[in-house]
């Protein structure tokens, strides 16, 4: 293997290792100089090319660059080095080897030629993220955690299932686009959709991302659902029950945004929807509609990350981030707050920023494949990003009333962090071409057409209005929204009670009955008369117990009379 | 929100109306593409729908006291 062909994921994987041994004032350094070299080796890897290795007796590819994996292992690199940036103030050593392990996964999973490599990369990432959750130390966090490891192990698990049967099926495992008729490929699809959060397998997400640490958070919006987008895009493209489950998921979680608290909790039902952009785009399947999928990918990435950054910002400084509990905060935090306005813009699909780039590219493509009901139902989509991210979480926080808190001052390494992505977001709004010319497919499209404009002004514009006149009922309320997490967490109670209790009291007592024989069966060989005497009595009586004198005298002189006789004879 | 910004956001929306009625249409037309200011009506139809939606969803069945899942 020369450095030509060495996978990106090898890359980071080093930096893990190496970030375990070096002194904390080094460490940020060290994890941006890994995530540098991550990027930058990316960035130079030819289209077209392989590394092989060998485990067992099945060939690996543990990397295989073409042109639907290099933009989503560009943006992934991308954001690590730029995490990293922002995470320049964390003096422990967890957070960033973990980081970077989830980040070497994340490359792993992308440029997998196989799916043993991919199944290994895929567990690393579950593994290495669920760290970041665990770090930020309280109670609610550690719950947090457990949830999110035993899903994604089943996840893991129930994929590898389908991995096995795909290898029964076509004595190979070579990743490529499959069938919906061959059964292993819903198993192998179970497992990428929980990754991807598609309901109902989703509630991990809502559950673990605002509870883990300030900056691991920013990773892990990016990675895992996007890695897992990535996935079902090379194996699942063109089915059409991706279709559906992307408008659900969209919808699904544009009305959980609307009335969850946690600012950050908004953020990620908002990745729900907003994956689900993607994962219509892949249902459809055209050229046109792919393409869409790769650069909301991207462009999400991007926003998604300054607006948990600005999240992150808000809880950093103040040690809050429910709605109930912020406001005012804009005079105080007024870089962050224009800063995660321009997230915010992205998002809601203004032009200039980048989300109206790739947003309207798998809408449009809904509409040339004349879908208009889904055409509408993703404007509806549109119309929510706008409502819950880019109005109802900076209306709350940054304006309103203020609420008595005095943030401290930001580090200043978050707010250069933010002020990177930010560019980002407008240079690609600015000159779509950046991107486009990254894009797998070929397929011709220009956002800036007058209809668009007219759509997004028109639909923007009076989300605003709707906003204005209702704003009032969008306050954040301290309460907490069901999820189908409850299946778990409360609803199977009484059966796992049931499971739980029967078995583990039939355990306890046959524990209890086999210590009450085993100490009868001592007792008995200890004292074989206690049995012949009352319960009152001692074990051991040396009047009643010790043999007489005469018992052994007998027996002697018995003896010697039965050899006298014997001798005689 | 002062009135100056409501006057500019009055100002885009006849633009658009104009735009869209007298401008260069999409390659792709659908039904909708010629009722004048349909979008803004279906955006805040969209908005109003969310809302009160998502919060009456919420308040009969799904928002529950923080401390609901430590009982």
């Amino acid at each position: 293997m020369t450095s030509e062909t060495l996978p990106p994921a090898f890359i980071l994987l080093l930096g893990a290792f190496v970030l375990l041994g070096v002194p904390a004032r080094v460490r940020s350094a060290v994890f941006v100089l890994f995530a540098a070299l991550g990027f930058g080796h990316v960035m130079r890897l030819p289209l077209g090319t392989t590394a092989v290795g060998n485990f067992a007796e099945f060939q690996l590819i543990l990397l295989s660059v073409d042109s639907v994996n290099r933009i989503f292992g560009m943006i992934f690199s991308l954001i690590v080095l730029i995490g990293g940036i922002y995470a320049w103030h964390v003096r422990n050593r967890g957070e960033p080897v973990a980081a970077m392990l989830y980040a070497a996964g994340a490359l792993g999973v992308t440029f997998a030629g196989d799916f043993i490599t991919l199944l290994i990369w895929w567990e690393i990432m579950a593994v290495a993220s669920t760290a970041l959750i665990y770090a930020r130390g309280t109670a609610e966090s550690r719950g947090a955690a457990m949830r999110y490891l035993l899903v994604h192990l089943l996840g893991g698990s129930v994929l590898l299932g389908g991995v096995a049967w795909h290898y029964a099926e076509y004595g190979h495992l070579l990743i490529s686009a499959l069938d919906p008729s061959f059964g292993g490929a819903w198993l192998i699809l179970f497992g990428v959709a929980l990754n991807a959060a598609i309901p109902p397998l989703h509630p991990w997400l809502p559950d673990a991302y605002p509870n883990a640490t300030v900056t691991g958070t920013v990773f892990m919006g990016a990675l895992t659902t996007k890695s897992a987008v990535y996935v079902l895009m090379r194996l699942f493209p063109g089915w059409e029950v991706l279709v559906w489950a992307g408008v659900i998921m969209a919808i699904y979680g544009l009305i959980y945004a609307v009335l969850a608290n946690d600012i950050r909790r908004i953020l990620a039902y908002s990745i729900i929807s907003q994956v689900g952009y993607m994962v219509t785009g892949i249902g459809l399947g055209t050229a046109l509609s792919l393409n869409g999928t790769a650069a909301h990918a991207y462009s999400h990435i991007l926003y998604k990350a300054l607006l948990f950054m600005g999240a992150g910002v808000v809880l950093h400084t103040t040690g809050k981030s429910k709605l109930s509990e912020l406001g005012g905060l804009g005079k105080y935090l007024p870089l962050t707050l224009w800063l995660f306005m321009i997230g915010a813009l992205s998002i809601s699909g203004v032009p200039l920023f980048n989300g109206f780039i790739s947003k309207s590219m798998i809408i449009s493509s809904a509409g040339e494949a004349h879908r208009e009901g889904m055409m509408l139902l993703l404007f509806v989509a549109s119309v929510g990003s706008f409502l819950h991210t880019g109005l109802r979480i900076p209306v709350f926080t940054f304006w309103g009333p203020d609420v008595g808190l005095r943030p401290t001052k930001p580090p200043v390494n978050m707010i250069i962090a933010m002020v990177v992505v930010a560019a980002l977001c407008i240079f690609y709004g600015c000159y779509p071409s950046a991107l486009y010319r990254y894009l797998p497919f070929e397929a011709e499209y220009h956002p800036y057409t007058i209809p668009h404009l007219v759509e997004s002004v028109q639909l923007l514009g009076f989300t605003f209005i709707g906003f204005w006149i209702f704003r009032r009922k969008l306050k954040g309320e301290p309460l907490i929204v069901l999820e189908t997490d409850w299946v778990y967490r409360r609803g199977l109670r009484g059966p796992a009670r049931l499971l739980v209790t029967v078995v583990n009291g039939t355990f306890d007592a046959a524990a209890r009955g086999r210590d009450r024989v085993i100490a009868r069966v001592v007792d008995m060989a200890q004292h074989p008369l206690r049995p012949f005497r009352p319960a009152a009595a001692p074990h051991y009586d040396e009047n009643e117990d010790r043999l007489p004198l005469g018992t052994g005298l007998a027996i002697t002189v018995l003896f010697l009379v039965v050899l006298a006789v014997w001798a005689a004879q | 929100m002062k009135t100056w910004h409501w006057i500019i956001l009055a100002v885009i929306t006849i633009a658009s109306v104009v735009l869209q009625l007298w401008g260069p249409q999409s390659a792709h037309p659908h039904a909708w593409d010629r009722i004048p200011g349909f979008y803004a009506l279906f955006g805040f139809g969209a908005c109003v729908v969310i809302i009160f939606v998502s919060k009456a969803v919420g308040k009969a069945w799904l928002e529950k006291r923080e401390d609901y899942y430590d009982e």
